[in-house]
């Protein structure tokens, strides 16, 4: 294989992949918590002029990192849903060490400790946040810095957590749950706030989507059209050279 | 193939079970007591092709990976026991809970069952029932010379007879759940305790953070109608912006079959 048709697979390989995070982004368009990824793939490959210019190969890569930019709150009034503005994660506990969340809509299971949708056990400056069995959840509240009073009594805090500027290294793991590799600790967050009775949307911008969606099929049918013509003329230089 | 079919196909379903709950809620608009569900999306397990500080080369650590993920799935469905709108019916049989409780229902099999529909009736037998016909446990029988019934506050049933004695004949208990969005719903207004939601504790009306019983009036379902046809159009867009997906990953196969030809 020439040079240039080796180059176009690879191209091709990477449109591949950034067009499967365009549709995972778009699946979550209503996921509560959700984090967008972006790619920049494409976007190099236009202003290298649709196809990988020459020595860039290794560079190839579909870069898809996570935004952490801010989400819509959309006001549900549910006491245990609670949306965060500005940077910082929610920290779940699990039996394969902690996880991060945005995902505030929050349940009371049958210890009365507050869980995540999934069961598992959020965590407070304490550990595990339990209510007063005589407490009943309307009858909650959560200041915005996230302490927890119930009738004016004091039930606990959410423990809130922020990796700052190493944030890139988060890995999502799926259920709405990212993970931080085993080196990195948590820091304390700053600036954030916790709002009660509200959710953050997902943060997948339809229209940016769609329009980056246009150009992967665009730049993958254009790439398509380059390994053809080269074909067509690798053809037609063993005709030549056949005849 | 392309993993987008896939992902944008659980995208479709998920949107599609929005619909179906967003369907329920507005169908149930004038329901007695109806409580709205909301659905909950998760995101789906990602495939890693390269965890983020791995090495690349000799000393350099990637500063991020390659995660490609493969959807999303609907996680649950809760109800939001947000308070509906208390209407004034000047019926003497219906009760509204303002505030925190369900009514407890006994089934003809004995089951136990929880309501927030208060409005009640009398049987043949004189006892007091749901509309559905269940008893309201601890079950209340009426005698038949009274002539006026009345609820107080704590859900105590007054009555007077024709001979003119007043005289309580009862109580309306009402119990709560640790966590009521984990009640199963059973139909009729009716709600089952399940694993999840906890076992009941009973109270008195109007005490230790139960609601007051209020005579006359009955509670509305909580559903806003604004707030399910916005969701309603935002699943419809968010179905379409998927199945368009799947539609340009069909035209990027088939120009990679034209190549072919």
């Amino acid at each position: 294989m020439s040079e240039m048709q080796t180059q176009i697979s690879s191209a091709i390989t990477g449109l591949t992949r950034e067009f499967n995070v365009i549709a995972h982004n778009l699946a979550n368009v209503s996921t509560v918590g959700y984090k967008r990824r972006y790619h920049t793939f494409s976007k190099t490959l236009m202003n290298q002029g649709a196809v990988p210019a020459k020595g860039t190969r290794d560079e190839i890569d579909l870069h898809s990192i996570l935004d952490f930019s801010q989400g819509s709150f959309i006001e549900t009034g549910r006491s245990l849903d609670f949306a965060l503005g500005g940077k910082g994660f929610f920290m779940l506990e699990t039996p394969d060490g902690p996880l991060y969340t945005r995902d505030g809509k929050f349940l009371m299971n049958k210890d009365r400790q507050i869980v995540d949708s999934a069961g598992r056990i959020v965590a407070g400056e304490s550990g595990a946040i339990t209510l007063p069995a005589d407490v009943d959840i309307s009858q909650l509240n959560v200041s915005t810095d996230g302490n927890i009073t119930a009738e004016g009594l004091s039930v606990g805090k959410f423990k809130f957590v922020d990796f700052k500027e190493n944030e890139a290294t988060l890995s999502a793991v799926g259920f709405n749950c990212f993970q931080a590799p085993k080196n990195i600790k948590p820091e304390l967050p700053e600036n954030l706030i916790v709002k009660q009775g509200y959710q953050e949307g997902s943060n997948v911008e339809m229209v940016e989507e769609l329009v980056d969606m246009v150009m992967v099929t665009r730049l993958y049918e254009a790439n398509m059209k380059f390994l053809t013509t080269g074909s067509e003329s690798t053809k037609s230089l063993m005709s030549v050279a056949t005849s | 193939m392309l993993r987008a079919f896939s992902t944008a196909a659980t995208g479709m379903s998920a949107q599609q079970m929005m619909v179906d709950v967003t369907a329920n809620n507005l169908a149930n608009i004038n329901t007695t007591g109806f409580k709205r569900s909301q659905i909950n999306f998760q995101d789906l397990l990602y495939l890693k092709m390269r965890t983020s500080g791995s090495e690349i080369a000799s000393g350099i650590e990637s500063p991020s990976g390659i995660e490609i993920g493969s959807g999303v799935r609907a996680a649950s469905t809760t109800k939001v026991y947000t308070a509906g709108e208390v209407v004034n019916t000047g019926r003497n049989l219906d009760i509204a809970i303002t505030g925190d409780g369900f009514m407890q229902v006994s089934l003809p099999n004995g089951d136990t069952r929880y309501t927030r529909d208060g409005s009640l009736q009398i049987n043949s037998e004189g006892q007091l029932v749901t509309t559905t016909g269940y008893a309201i446990e601890p079950a209340i029988s009426i005698p038949t010379d009274t002539v006026s019934l009345d609820f107080g506050k704590d859900g105590s049933v007054n009555i007077m007879t024709a001979s003119g004695t007043q005289s309580s004949i009862g109580n309306i208990q009402l119990v709560r759940f640790p966590n009521p969005s984990g009640l199963s719903s059973e139909g009729d207004n009716l709600l089952a305790e399940t694993e999840a939601s906890g076992t009941s504790t009973s109270g008195i009306a109007g005490e230790d953070g139960f609601g007051a019983i209020q005579a006359g009036f009955l509670e509305k379902s909580n559903v806003q109608m604004v707030t399910e046809l916005v969701n309603l159009i935002a699943a419809q867009r968010a179905y379409e912006v998927n199945s368009r997906a799947i539609k340009a990953g069909d035209e990027m196969l088939r120009n990679s079959i034209q190549i072919a030809r």
